[in-house]
């Protein structure tokens, strides 16, 4: 049993929190944190302009090795970058291309393939965009009907993706496509990247229950891609698709944005009245309160126990998909409670106060406007990257013996 | 012990859910109505009226043809089936229970509301109110004999197209006394509007009073009465609204699961979907018991009325949120989407829960009259 247990970060990772801390002091501009506190829309540019800051300061593909044009950092290093850049309010650097690709591409891409998309990911010169789900393939991802036909130098691709995020954004997809009709639904998937302005590749919004347009519908109707479009072998997708999904997942908990939640909580409990006292007052209410920072706490530990096994090389497990479970439904408590201590002030839906620039009086306190919305919003973390059913099912299958 | 509804009843019933259905056929007419100016359909609200839809939710005693427990919650669960928008609640339940319960009852205007003619919102509700009965900032004073209203009501639903308004205002005491209050009827074209949506698509509006003239309805116990009962009367109406919705979400589930097909086989055929549709199934059972019982003893004495109605509002805001959610989970990214209906019924349901007291206050108020 481990009797010395050491929940201190060392001096060399509190200095390391310091420069990152000083760093985005510097170089993030108060109008796009202040956008990212009020859940106003984000443009194209908004993003960029962060992950351009990255690019320079060379911090953009923190999880790559160093010889590829990545920060070397180890997993509590990354933990501590995570950390700050929600702390603070930055906005979320879009995963597919830096997060999602470069890691398939580094392992299993071809020389070509990795001299020339990876600098491109390095400088946001391509918006890469994730074409897995389709319209009968959610949960089931390997049962994907979008076809790849073998055209000699080309393949011919058609079928539909859907739950694309920023998918209008986008220069480019990887998609996994169907080149083997016949297999078994995971034998005969390949891995392959489609320009988005090729011939016949459509974009469609979705419009969600808050009214935004975040997801998109990808159709491709005879679209042509060049054969070298495609990563490592034929029918082997899945095996890539798999590498990618569990790929560095120890930000999966997403304990800052709770940490950033439960505070701002506190802070609306306080100004919140109930028969004319402050809401925080009411035993009842402050008890939820505690409960989930209870969890929370808890859940921390969870997270940098596996965090702190990740980094002496120990591939997290299991432990995903229940820091995945855990952290979706802390987030999402923390959105309910923010939704119940607000009372009817939950009720007024300006759409037009998330745009740029909005200032009118509000209806009601300032911090009010987002806090419905953002609880519909947070449904979908526990839907989508494997729904919290599948996490399960992953979790029983792997360690139950049953 | 008789749990069916009389003859009579069920016709109502029948009509008014056909007329309901052929009115709000989907998603996007209802939309239409959202986005119409006034936030509703105004021909759909006056052929309401002409159907005696209005004139069922108020007593003969008073020129309607219902206005029991019953018919209130006949009525609203079809309107929660519907997601109907229009002013039921506002002119037909709060405002009507209002002008009902005051010592010289107003029959004149409940029989323009009833023809739908006149639309009146109560407004009640302040930014620092947190849908308490008597915690109240607005204010009254006398003057030449007339009464001056100052002050800033919020969340009055269909307080922009009202044209009067029943306003609760502060005579004297502080602002959480019990005693000294006053009930105003309002013309609304005074009045400073600040209209605006819901995120469930409804239309409610921030009304400011500055030395506005007012008739005086009712003041002190009578008025807090008439409060009270105006909230649990619209507490009633929204716990059967729940169980409506409550009702089309789990059909949708359940249909979903039966068609959407993953790993070879309906999600449905899994058991731990299976079970969770059961305890959905459960609960909504438990709901439905407790409005039936709400419903029952709405005419009976005042302490027995509210005690039953906290149980059901208390029940509806725990069970609402457990089928919205499970709604939008089970789906999956479907129910994510606006044009998806399940996602429009999952978001009334919740916010049913900020309106006439969430599951907290009734929980609070059903311990104060059980006398814990």
């Amino acid at each position: 049993m481990v009797i010395n247990m050491n929940f201190e970060y060392s001096e060399k990772d509190e200095n390391f929190r310091k420069e990152v801390k000083d760093w985005l002091d510097e170089t993030l501009p108060k109008s796009l944190s202040e956008k990212v506190k009020k859940y106003q829309r984000l443009t194209k540019e908004d993003y960029e302009i962060f992950m351009n800051n990255l690019t320079a300061k060379g911090w953009l593909a923190w999880h790559w090795p160093r010889e590829y044009g990545g920060t070397g950092w180890n997993a509590i290093e990354k933990h501590i970058f995570e950390e700050e850049i929600i702390k603070a309010s930055a906005p979320r650097i879009v995963p597919f291309g830096v997060n999602m690709l470069g890691p398939v591409l580094i392992e299993f891409g071809t020389e070509e393939q990795k001299n020339y998309y990876l600098p491109r990911i390095l400088s946001n010169e391509d918006w890469w965009a994730q074409g897995y789900s389709e319209p009968g393939a959610g949960s089931d991802l390997a049962s994907l009907k979008t076809t790849a036909v073998d055209k000699g130098d080309h393949y011919l691709v058609n079928g539909q993706k859907t739950w694309t995020t920023l998918g209008h954004h986008a220069d480019k997809i990887f998609c996994l496509v169907k080149t083997d009709l016949n297999a078994k639904p995971q034998l005969g998937i390949s891995f392959l990247l489609i320009d988005m302005d090729t011939p016949g590749v459509e974009v469609k919004p979705i419009i969600t229950l808050d009214g935004e347009h975040e997801v998109n519908e990808v159709w491709f109707t005879n679209v042509k891609v060049p054969k070298k479009n495609i990563v490592g072998k034929e029918n082997e997708g899945w095996t890539y698709a798999k590498y990618l999904l569990t790929f560095e997942r120890t930000g999966i908990a997403g304990v800052p944005y709770s940490k950033s939640a439960l505070n701002h909580l506190k802070m609306i409990s306080k100004r919140s009245l109930k028969n004319g006292k402050p809401l925080i007052e009411d035993p009842i209410f402050s008890s939820e309160i505690a409960e989930l920072e209870i969890d929370l706490l808890a859940m921390e530990i969870f997270n940098l126990r596996t965090v702190s096994a990740a980094a002496e090389g120990k591939a997290p497990g299991m432990e995903s998909s229940l820091l995945k479970i855990k952290g979706t439904l802390v987030r999402q408590k923390t959105t309910e409670l923010l939704r119940k201590a607000l009372g009817p002030q939950a009720l007024p839906y300006l759409p037009e106060q998330f745009d740029e620039g909005w200032n009118e009086m509000p209806v009601g306190p300032s911090y009010a406007g987002p806090i419905a919305k953002q609880y519909f919003n947070m449904r979908k973390i526990s839907i989508y990257g494997g729904s919290n059913e599948i996490q399960k099912n992953i979790v029983a299958k792997a360690s139950f013996g049953l | 012990m008789d749990f069916t509804l009389s003859e009579e009843r069920k016709m109502l019933q029948e009509t008014v859910g056909k007329f309901f259905n052929s009115n709000y056929k989907n998603i996007d007419k209802r939309s239409e109505n959202v986005n119409l100016p006034e936030g509703y359909s105004k021909e759909f609200w006056k052929e309401s009226s002409d159907l005696g839809v209005i004139s069922a939710l108020v007593s003969p005693k008073f020129g309607g043809l219902g206005g029991s427990g019953e018919d209130i919650s006949i009525i609203f669960e079809l309107i929660g089936k519907s997601l109907c928008v229009e002013p039921f609640l506002s002119s037909a339940v709060l405002s009507s229970t209002v002008l009902s319960s005051i010592s010289n009852p107003r029959n004149d205007l409940i029989t323009e509301i009833i023809e739908g003619n006149l639309l009146i919102s109560f407004a009640h509700c302040e930014m620092n109110n947190r849908y308490e009965d008597h915690y109240i900032e607005t204010n009254a004073y006398l003057k030449n004999d007339e009464w001056n209203i100052n002050g800033t009501k919020s969340f009055v639903m269909n307080g922009d197209d009202a044209s009067k308004i029943i306003v609760s205002a502060r005579i004297n005491g502080d602002v959480n006394d019990r005693d000294g209050i006053g009930l105003f009827l309002v013309d609304n074209d005074q009045t400073l509007k600040r209209p605006y949506n819901t995120i469930d698509g409804y239309r409610s509006t921030e009304l400011t009073f500055r030395d506005l003239k007012g008739e005086l309805l009712a003041k002190d116990e009578n008025a807090l009465k008439c409060i009270i009962k105006a909230n649990s009367a619209g507490a009633l109406a929204l716990s059967a609204e729940a169980l409506g919705i409550m009702q089309i979400c789990f059909d949708l589930t359940l249909d979903y699961l039966k068609t959407r097909k993953q790993f070879g086989k309906s999600i449905g055929a899994f058991q731990s979907i299976q079970h969770r549709m059961v305890d959905m199934m459960l609960e909504i059972e438990q709901v439905k018991s407790a409005v039936m019982l709400a419903s029952s003893t709405f005419e009976i004495d005042d302490l027995t009325r509210d005690k039953n109605i906290s149980a059901a509002k208390n029940l509806v805001g725990r069970v609402g949120k457990l089928i919205a959610e499970e709604t939008i989970q089970l789906h999956g990214g479907i129910a994510m989407t606006w044009e998806y209906s399940a996602a429009h019924y999952a978001k009334r349901l919740i916010m049913i829960d900020h309106l006439m007291g969430d599951s907290d206050y009734h929980r609070d108020r059903f311990k104060l009259l059980s006398n814990f």
